[in-house]
């Protein structure tokens, strides 16, 4: 429940002026007869008989008008006009509103540990900060790629530099180019791999040559196909991969001269993302540049609560617990192989057992988000080196206890911290999922220079500008669009024979495109995504969805932005997967719009229905199907809410292709949307709902909620009286950008709601 | 659909691993002989490259008074229980070099596949075509409940250098599957003993941890301290559950020592005999946990190229065989490396004569059957013929103490043979075409 207590003010905020009004008093009254019976005195419920509380954001202007129409139930006659308003008076203000559940229990900035993705994350960067850097955000995609002639790595005999988009070669016995020969040869490729998406990945080469496919660190050979042997040509194999990451490639290809049976060569690189489809790996997501090493934990997690709507580091079990200790020590294991020589090769003249102290020192600082004191450096440090004679047993100790310590797992419990320190470990949290690892933002820290808005601002735009952040972003925009579960989009073949698991794999990399164009151009607007959105497309979807998705030809890489502009809101991947098998779902796009892109309340229908088949009523439009099965007076209740949304978007079908008929009948897109004010708008067509969704104040505070619950895991409301209001206040004022949103959403949760900020506040 | 990467073998034993959860964790050995009424054979093979120096290695007396020659020397003590097979030839024939055939054809009994790994002559070649034996039998056993083990088989290696090729890979998983042998005593312990180890390792922190829980509850609110302390009781809970655990395995009768590796070992030429004796002991101390009943032991690799400083031997082993037999010194060397390599053999086999048989009779060499074996017959010469193959122990159940000379006949009778003494027969093993005679004879 506590999801839809956005927009609650801080308990000890509001003034306490509760006069009731007369017409409140008798609403009380009316109420006490005839509806507590069934709702509970305070509107909790009734156990068997009506569960569910009274709570939601209708206006009391439509609940005065529900319960004329519905209540008591099977006489609504009983409670109409002035009473049906005293009843709806009464209701809201006691328990039904926002503000009614906030006086009664306002939210809470909550103890949580670590998520499974910030615990990736912080071991991530904490990997990253023995490397010097992570990756630095750059509009330069595609792999360095340096042919060689002869099969070894012979300055002299370098004939290609140039940069390959993607990896797909067929070079048969010709070569890649001139002065090359094409059964000797060696090609290097160097660069990154960047991921967006944390997940499972399969890697997928395909070669008829020798070659060592290094990944993640300049000594992990990944694939070493060092031997081209018989007819083995293809090489899978599974990682999982952290989202905001680049990792190094290092491609190594050896065409080699055989006295007999030399085989032409060809090269290919592919990957299966998490949910996806195998495809070469889009040019995308290969970068010329990348950081030396970078860590990707194996070790499965569990999945977080999301009983608030979003994950929170709440489950304390045994499982959760034994995940943490095989991650401690998978990082423990790659501490003392990887991070380990790093370390001692910088500091090669001084004494080992002050290095490894000192190294061991530097993790658990990292990872603490601090200094140690006394007390930690005896345990973590100290008692572990000691306790044996082994150097890496030592680091897997040491590593083992400091990251099942409550200082690495509770991010929140740094209060012994510096003001400028606490500030930097929030500011991390909320952007990267993560904990302070880059020097520039430790020094600050350590200088203590994070503690006015000024300097909380300027550095929470510098880290915005990171794949990090970008990774998070991408993640929050799923969130908003309800896509962040994987569901498989499939559509029966008879009707959509072209329409494959290759198109929903191009439109989702479509889709993704446009996230990252909006967000990420220049001015950052959320109206674009409604209004002017860059749109991407492929031969594949060009092919099937129409001249409006034709593109320039592009041989670089296989999505390529459309001569025009359009809307997310009927984008085909949204639409094909808000829709059934053969025919659309206004339904299922109706609630899409309440729930997630106007953050209204919507409760599950009282009973499963199965929607009403197609088949049997072969003369109806959906929309008419629709109107016939949501009719009772029951369903209408939020179905006139839902349906109205819904119906607007019938000009796209079950795959998102656009259409004018449904069954043969023109189809009907007008539509309704009554919003929390209680005003109504109308529509006629995805063009002027997508115009409402750009400027809706309601639609603008959901998406503001949304990125606060994401980036920041806690209820804004316990931030303050009015937070979200404010914060969606500014967003408006500042063109809508989102960047800038992002960057006041880090700098409210940099600072945790003081007693000071409340009295303020309060004036 | 993973072929090439997740080999057979390596899914078998990850099923191996989740179905004996309870080994793993608590290091369990496996059924007794005394509860399945059979004992426990083993099969370990060593491998040390590039030829002999046959007129110091083979007998020249055969059968049971058989003579012990220069390098074979450090094995006087397993007299009776030794045989050498004289007369086994590696006829495989077809792409790769004398090196790649020999190593990549010993196991496997079947020719390479065309590649692209150029040798010295002929032509180049890529992994082998077939399973290895070792490799075969360990299947088998894995498929039979009463001789299944943790591991099935384990691949242990002495400097093996860091590169996959045809010249570095004896055993495989299958056509086109080498495996990787583990040539790390730290990697080979934490894949054997990882599990229990890692569970000390948080046991013995759990107890610190504990105070800092406290110490951070202090200054919760009633509901976070109440959410902090759930967690403190879990780790608590945690602690007292290893606890219990390591007791249990401390009582355990049959439990057997882990081995202590010295610590910060770095593989380096110099290293050779210290990390050949912490391979050694975590061979026995594995096979004495029934972890598995097959394995390889792969010194360095076909064409290795050792320096044996500790022998006064600056060359490398590889340069050292091509010299001609009348570069004298090169010649005594190649006696010295062949003899230090029996010296391995004859310390594998004393430290499995040291230890009692689990649950079983005798020894655990009476169980066992080494057999010491070599990519070429002689180094200078790269001919396959006459492959060294040296037996220690009783596992095979073959009558001992002989010098046997089968005279000119295909190895793959003997990798047959391997097969039928371990329990299951088979109609050839690798090429058919060199297992037409059968298993060997007048072995028992």
């Amino acid at each position: 429940m506590s999801r839809f207590l956005y927009s609650i003010l801080f308990a000890t905020l509001l003034p306490l002026s509760h006069a009731q009004s007369e017409q409140s008093i008798r609403g009380q009254q009316i109420y006490q007869t005839r509806c507590a019976e069934c709702h509970g005195a305070d509107g909790q419920g009734v156990a068997d008989v009506y569960d569910e509380p009274l709570a939601g954001d209708l206006s009391i202007r439509e609940l005065a008008d529900l319960i004329s129409r519905t209540m008591p139930e099977g006489e609504p006659e009983k409670c109409t006009g002035k009473d049906a308003e005293s009843v709806a008076q009464f209701v809201f203000d006691s328990f039904y509103s926002e503000r009614a559940r906030w006086q009664k229990n306002p939210p809470q900035i909550r103890l949580t540990h670590l998520t499974a993705e910030q615990l990736r994350q912080s071991l991530a960067d904490i990997y990253g900060h023995f490397y010097n850097r992570v990756a630095t955000v750059s509009d330069d995609r595609g792999l360095k790629a340096l042919y060689y002639d002869g099969a070894r790595l012979k300055r002299e005999n370098r004939k290609i530099d140039r940069i390959d988009g993607v990896i797909d070669f067929d070079w048969k016995r010709d070569g890649p180019g001139e002065g090359i020969k094409g059964d000797d040869f060696y090609v290097q490729w160097l660069g990154g791999l960047k991921v967006d998406q944390s997940g499972r990945y399969e890697i997928v080469i395909r070669s008829s040559c020798a070659f060592i496919f290094r990944l993640g660190h300049p000594e992990t050979e990944f694939v070493n196909n060092h031997v081209q042997s018989g007819d083995r040509t293809e090489f899978r194999r599974s990682v999982t991969l952290t989202a905001g990451r680049v990792y190094p490639i290092r491609f190594d290809l050896y065409q080699r001269k055989r006295k007999t049976g030399q085989l032409p060569a060809s090269v290919s690189l592919s990957w299966k993302p998490p949910h996806g489809v195998e495809t070469t790996i889009p040019k995308h997501h290969l970068v010329p540049e990348a950081p030396r090493a970078a860590f990707a934990l194996q070790t499965h997690l569990p999945p977080d609560d999301r009983s608030y709507g979003y994950n929170r580091g709440l489950a304390i079990d045994r499982q959760w617990d034994d995940a943490v200790t095989a991650a401690a020590i998978e990082f423990g294991q790659t501490a003392a192989t990887d991070l380990w020589p790093e370390y001692r090769r910088r500091r090669r003249n001084d004494e080992e057992a002050e290095v490894l102290s000192d190294f061991l020192s530097e993790i658990a600082t990292l990872a603490f988000r601090g200094p140690l004191d006394q007390q930690a450096r005896q345990f973590y440090i100290q008692k572990q080196i000691e306790s044996t004679d082994d150097r890496s047993e030592a680091i897997r100790r040491s590593v083992l206890a400091v990251l099942k310590s409550p200082w690495f797992l509770y991010p929140s419990l740094d209060s012994s911290r510096s003001e400028s320190r606490q500030v930097a470990n929030r500011l991390a949290l909320t952007l990267y999922d993560s904990l302070p690892s880059d020097s520039w933002l430790l020094n600050l820290a350590e200088k203590d220079l994070l503690k006015t808005e000024t300097q909380i601002t300027s550095a929470a735009k510098r880290m915005v500008h990171d794949y990090r952040a970008r990774a998070k972003v991408r993640a929050l925009l799923y969130e908003w669009l309800h896509l962040s579960e994987a569901a498989e989009i499939q559509k029966k073949q008879q009707l959509f024979p072209e329409f494959s698991e290759n198109t929903v794999a191009q439109l989702k990399d479509s889709l993704d495109r446009t996230l990252d164009a909006v967000v990420w151009s220049e001015q950052s607007d959320y109206r674009s995504f409604f209004q002017s959105a860059p749109i991407f497309t492929s031969d594949r979807i060009h092919a099937y969805y129409g001249d409006e998705w034709s593109a320039k030809p592009d041989k670089t890489g296989y999505l390529q932005p459309t001569t025009q502009t359009g809307s997310l809101l009927t984008h085909p991947y949204l639409m094909s997967r808000l829709a059934y098998q053969d025919s659309t779902s206004p339904i299922h796009r109706g609630v899409f719009l309440m729930r997630f892109v106007l953050g209204r309340t919507i409760r599950p229908p009282q009973e499963a229905f199965t929607p009403l088949s197609p088949d049997l009523h072969p003369d109806l439009t959906t929309r008419q199907r629709v109107e016939l099965q949501t009719s009772p007076q029951s369903c209408q209740v939020c179905h006139r809410k839902i349906n109205g949304l819904g119906f607007v978007l019938e000009n796209y079908d079950s795959t998102g292709r656009f259409r004018q008929k449904d069954h043969d009948r023109p189809v009907n897109v007008k539509g309704s949307y009554t919003q929390r004010d209680g005003s109504q708008v109308q529509f006629t067509g995805p063009a002027e709902l997508a115009e409402y969704l750009a400027n809706s104040h309601d639609a603008h505070t959901a998406f503001v909620n949304r990125s606060f619950q994401h980036l920041v895991k806690q209820p804004v409301a316990a931030w303050g009286y009015d937070r979200l209001d404010e914060l969606t206040r500014q967003f408006r004022q500042d063109n809508c950008n989102i960047r800038r949103l992002l960057v006041d959403i880090a700098v409210v949760a940099a600072r945790p709601p003081q007693t000071e900020e409340r009295v303020t506040t309060n004036e | 659909m993973n072929k090439s990467y997740f080999s057979r073998r390596e899914l078998l034993r990850k099923a191996g691993i989740s179905a004996l959860g309870a080994h793993l964790l608590c290091g369990l050995p496996g059924l007794s002989a005394a509860e399945t009424g059979q004992r426990r054979q083993r099969l370990i093979f060593v491998f040390s490259p590039n030829g002999v120096i046959p007129k110091h290695f083979w007998p020249e007396q055969q059968g049971k008074d058989f003579d012990i020659k220069r390098i074979l020397k450090p094995l006087e003590g397993f007299r009776d229980r030794m045989m050498t097979m004289h007369g086994l030839n590696n006829q495989l024939r077809g792409d790769g070099d004398g090196h790649m055939r020999g190593i990549g054809c010993l196991l496997t009994g079947i020719e390479l596949f065309p590649g692209d790994i150029q040798g010295g002559s002929d032509t180049p070649a890529g992994w082998s075509k077939g399973i290895s034996v070792d490799q075969h039998i360990a299947n088998r056993l894995q498929e039979n409940e009463s001789t299944q083990t943790r591991f099935g088989s384990l691949e242990f290696g002495v400097m093996v250098p860091d590169r996959a090729d045809t010249w570095t890979r004896m055993s495989y998983a299958g056509p086109n599957q080498p495996m990787t042998p583990i040539d790390n005593p730290y990697r080979m312990f934490d894949r054997l003993y990882g599990q229990t180890r890692n569970r000390e390792m948080l046991a013995s922190v759990l107890d610190g941890l504990q105070a800092d829980f406290k110490r951070m509850e202090s200054k919760l609110s009633k509901e976070d301290r109440q959410f902090l302390q759930r967690h403190a009781t879990l780790v608590r809970e945690l602690e007292q559950d290893l606890q219990k655990e390591q007791a249990a395995a401390k009582n355990r009768p049959t439990g057997h020592a882990v081995p202590q590796l010295p610590p910060n070992i770095e593989e380096q030429n110099e290293n050779m005999p210290l990390i050949t004796r912490m391979q050694i002991d975590l061979l026995v101390s594995s096979l004495a946990a029934d972890f598995a009943r097959v394995a390889t032991f792969q010194i360095t690799n076909s064409v290795g190229q050792p320096r044996m400083k500790w022998l006064e031997i600056d060359e490398g082993h590889h340069t050292l065989s091509h010299e001609p037999d009348s570069n004298e010194d090169a010649y005594e060397k190649l006696i010295k490396i062949n003899t230090w390599y029996a010296e391995q053999v004859a310390l594998l086999a004393k430290r499995l004569d040291e230890t009692p048989e689990p649950g079983g009779e005798g020894t655990m060499l009476d169980n066992t059957t080494i057999v010491w074996t070599n990519e070429l017959g002689k180094g200078n010469s790269h001919t396959r013929n006459n492959i060294p193959f040296v037996l220690v122990g009783g596992g095979m159940g073959w009558k001992m103490g002989r010098a046997m000379d089968f005279g000119g006949t295909p190895h793959n009778r003997l990798l047959m043979s391997f097969c039928h003494a371990m329990g299951h027969t088979v109609e050839s093993f690798g090429n058919p075409k060199f297992c037409k005679d059968g298993v060997l004879t007048d072995l028992t």
